[in-house]
């Protein structure tokens, strides 16, 4: 039996076989699987997407029961936040944090595994709920009591114990990158040499230990409330439906937060080398991410403003949502100012972070609008909603999840990518998905209510666009799924430093990372030529 | 105010704990240092506390949980 | 530096096992709920192969630990893992309290028609809005749920077996920090009998536990006792589950001192376990002071 001890066997390389992979400790073979689940997850949650396109194309009951569009609804909700966003930006974690800064692997590989391997047997237990009596969870991805206690199926308690798996191992995903980032990084590089991907995702990890352990309490409130009696948010014994909405919020928040800040980590590697410039405004990045983290604990009842509140409490919840807008504005105005007189260049990943920047600070503007607690009347659970929420994920997490992969796949593969094939996919893809989301700001506007299979006359002509754009975007997956096999496959070979302006320790290694990053810590010198900041 | 008085113990209570917390982290000689003097602290507050709970219920400054909430009603 | 080398532990099977067990245990569990005939020995046995899973880690990480294949850096990385993993658990226990502050504070008064003055009296008939008795003045009340609700005839007292425990509780912290610093100085015999006595304390706070919640079933207040019983059960029900785990992880301490895993100087999973240890602690005494008095 041989000790993986990096220090002792310098090329030690992965085992053979497929036990490699369930046994393995190495933080890039986790990285892959975590990348390759969310990927087939994105696919699962884009397919029952397809499903409430393809029925909102026309009004009228057209292909399914309403009891079943709501399955869809709620569980393309789930799969797409649990099941893609999260464990694909862990993957990018995994991969990427060892080699920025300076480190052999994570810090506890074995735990790492361990929060892989939990996921698809969760993911397995959730979609599981599809096949059984009384179908899947209806009630929203938000499971709002009482329609998830006592108006839902029996396999509402699978998909409590999902819940539980999920954010267990996203808890030791986060434990994991606390530890890895203050014990093993380079002794070296200080805490503001660190490049901001690995700023964004440490102050992350905070907010995932903090709001995760609260969504598994709600949960398992709302296990012993369906199966033992418990009255947590049942009016009749004391309890309060309300009291619901606030925990789930108080974890909801943070978990939005979750799901970008480490996209913004991602952004603000691509703008800089693109442009040819060290990021603008290093140290205002950081502390504009640490503002937003603590505010996001701060604000979770704009959620609620339509649920019965005190005016007082409408009112402070309001203005500390707007708070949220300054570090953000910092945030865009930096990446703008990187690229201000910058010699800039678009290959692929530039052009997904730029759109990234504009199409994400539309979707904050109208987050901005739905805080407004008056104007939020008019708004609530409408398509303006959907519409804002899906301009934050798709054109903001999912958009910096797949220039990251574009940007960092010569280091993953060795292999360079089809640039040609890549920009016909990047236009494809942010033409149709405005397309797909645009009308639906017009639609709730107008009052078109979401989560409905069914809706009046006026509101057919920009549901009818607005599907012809999703089938189109979902389509633009089968063409990202080619470029990446074909790059695997045939892909020329890259170099170590495949971008001119490239910086970060990430570059300084073999063309194709080798298997144990940093076996000796990187000097002092290497970490200040490949620092962020001039 | 005497409620005031049990909630501030129980804020040092784990401020004492958070920074037993933060010597086990640290590790090494100094942490383990802290980390013993911390709990000391704490285990010291946690009896103090009680001993006050028990003499304020006994002298009658606080009272136990069961008082009924809905007196705005019937008025 | 004493970390010129990286440790990076090799792959293992128990993740894997940990993964099957856990889900076993959980589709056991929903399965035994639904009334499904085989579920609860489909949970008893995911919740063997859990355990199983759990010994054989633990087991190996100690046998690496001693045979010294760590290092300096393992051991932080470890401390770390320890500290967030624990904040977690605060974060778990602040969402009930939460709902205890909520409900006490809020919506019972609310319900009782506190801020609006008009609502609650027209719902239920005869409804009291009390905290300890939610619901005492409706008997015959369903919840949504379809459980009628269980109304005790008698309250739950603070002084008595509340305030023991407390007093056990306490006290097993006491002997804690005395083996703590017995160790820290190396008198091992004394940290043995030391953690011998706070384990005897620990299982005497479960066994006046088990009698407490004996005695509250018997007069009534249930599970279904409506929110006070909610809260009441929950908080100490998942308290008295870590005080279980607590006293497991100090008893394989015990073993460990014995066999003199431990030096003067180096002794994280003793510090670990007495910071768990006094973190329960803790936990009790918020309960013992939300619960039954402020």
């Amino acid at each position: 039996m041989t000790t993986a001890t990096a220090s002792h066997d310098t090329h030690h390389g992965p085992e053979k076989g497929l036990m490699r992979w369930v046994k393995t400790t190495n933080h890039k073979d986790i990285g892959t699987l975590y990348l390759w689940f969310a990927f087939s997850m994105l696919l699962i949650g884009g397919a029952l997407a397809m499903g409430i396109r393809m029925e909102l194309l026309q009004p009228g009951l057209q292909l399914m029961e309403p009891q079943f569009f709501n399955q869809l609804t709620t569980m393309h909700g789930l799969i797409m936040v649990f099941g893609a966003i999260m464990p694909a930006f862990v993957g990018l974690g995994n991969w990427l944090i060892p080699m920025m800064v300076g480190a052999p692997d994570m810090a506890l590989p074995r735990m790492n595994n361990w929060s892989f391997w939990i996921l698809p047997f969760a993911g397995g237990l959730l979609l599981s709920t599809f096949f059984m009596e009384g179908g899947a969870p209806a009630f929203g991805w938000t499971f709002y009591a009482p329609l998830s206690t006592t108006f839902a199926p029996d396999s509402t308690d699978f998909f409590i114990f999902a819940v539980h798996l999920l954010g267990f191992s996203s808890i030791m995903g986060a434990i994991n990158i606390i530890a890895t980032v203050l014990n093993m990084r380079a002794p070296a590089m200080k805490l503001m040499d660190m490049p901001l991907f690995v700023w964004t995702w440490l102050i992350t990890s905070f907010l995932l230990i903090g709001a995760m352990p609260v969504l598994a309490g709600a949960v398992t409130m709302m296990l012993t409330d369906r199966n033992f009696g418990t009255a947590f948010f049942d009016a009749t014994g004391g309890g309060d439906p309300v009291m619901f909405q606030h925990i789930f919020w108080f974890f909801g928040h943070p978990e939005v937060y979750i799901m970008i800040l480490p996209a913004f980590g991602v952004v603000s590697h691509i703008i800089p080398t693109f442009s040819r410039k060290p990021l603008f405004g290093y140290s205002s990045m950081v502390y504009a991410t640490a503002s937003i983290a603590f505010l996001s604990y701060i604000v979770w009842a704009h959620h609620m403003f339509l649920t019965g509140m005190p005016v007082a409490g409408e009112l402070y919840f309001m203005y500390a949502t707007m708070l949220i807008a300054v570090p953000t504005g910092v945030k865009v105005f930096n990446w703008i100012s990187t690229m201000w007189r910058g010699s800039m260049t678009f290959e692929t990943p530039m052009l997904w972070a730029i759109s990234f920047v504009f199409l994400f600070t539309i979707g904050g503007f109208s987050g901005l609008m739905l805080g407004i607690a008056p104007a939020d009347i008019q708004y609530h659970d409408t398509y303006f909603v959907v519409a804002h929420f899906h301009y934050v994920l798709v054109t903001g997490a999912l958009w910096s999840i797949i220039a990251a992969t574009f940007y960092w796949l010569p280091k993953w593969t060795g292999k360079m990518y089809n640039e040609s094939l890549a920009k016909i996919h990047f236009w494809w893809a942010v033409i149709s998905v405005n397309v797909l989301f645009f009308p639906q700001h017009f639609l709730g506007l107008a009052g078109m209510p979401r989560r409905i299979p069914d809706y009046s006359l006026q509101f057919a002509d920009f549901n009818f666009i607005s599907s012809i754009g999703g089938f189109a975007f979902g389509a633009s997956f089968i063409l990202f799924t080619y470029i990446v096999f074909d790059c695997i496959r045939n892909g020329k070979p890259a170099a170590a430093r495949p971008w001119e302006g490239a910086k970060g320790l990430e570059w300084t290694l073999a063309p194709k990372a080798q298997y144990h990053s940093f076996n000796t810590p990187p000097s002092r010198e290497l970490i200040e030529s490949e620092s962020q900041h001039s | 105010m005497s409620s005031l008085i049990i909630i501030v113990i129980i804020v040092a209570i784990l401020l004492a704990l958070g920074s037993g917390l933060i010597g086990l982290t640290r590790g090494g000689s100094a942490g383990s240092d802290k980390m013993f003097r911390s709990l000391v602290v704490r285990v010291a507050l946690s009896l103090f506390l009680f001993g006050l709970l028990m003499l304020s219920g006994y002298m009658g400054w606080i009272e136990p949980n069961v008082v009924i909430m809905d007196g705005t009603i019937d008025k | 530096m004493s970390e010129k080398q990286y440790y990076i532990p090799e792959g293992t099977y128990w993740p894997i096992i940990g993964s099957i067990g856990i889900t076993t245990l959980l589709v056991g569990f929903a399965n035994q709920m639904h009334g499904v005939s085989w579920g609860s020995s489909v949970m008893v046995l995911g919740f063997a192969i859990t355990v199983f899973m759990l010994f054989g880690w633990l087991g190996q990480v100690v046998n690496e630990s001693v045979n010294g294949k760590y290092n300096d850096q393992v051991d932080r990385s470890f401390r770390w893992g320890m500290s967030w993993f624990i904040f977690s658990e605060v974060m778990f226990f602040a969402a009930f309290f939460g709902a205890l502050f909520y409900a006490r504070t809020l919506s019972v008064p609310w319900l009782g028609g506190a801020d609006n003055n008009v609502f609650t009296p027209e719902l239920w008939n005869g409804f009291s809005a009390s905290w300890q008795q939610i619901a005492f003045s409706t008997p015959g009340t369903v919840l949504q749920s379809g459980t009628a609700i269980s109304i005790p005839t008698e309250l739950v007292a603070a002084t008595g077996l509340p305030a023991l425990n407390t007093i056990l509780l306490l006290l097993s912290g006491v002997t804690l920090t005395f083996a703590h610093h017995a160790l820290r100085v190396d008198k091992r015999n004394h940290v043995v009998g030391w953690l011998i006595a706070t384990i005897a304390l620990g299982v005497a706070f479960l066994g006046f536990q088990v009698v407490e919640y004996g005695h509250a079933y018997a007069t009534g207040l249930k599970l279904t006792s409506g929110i006070y019983g909610s809260t009441f059960y929950m908080l100490t029900g998942f308290h008295g589950f870590h005080v279980s785990l607590g006293v497991i992880m100090l008893t394989v301490i015990l073993f460990r001192v014995q066999k003199g895993h431990f030096s003067s100087d180096n002794h994280f999973a003793f510090e670990g376990v007495a910071w768990y240890w006094h973190f329960v602690d803790v936990v009790w005494l918020g309960l013992f002071v939300f619960v039954y008095w402020v």
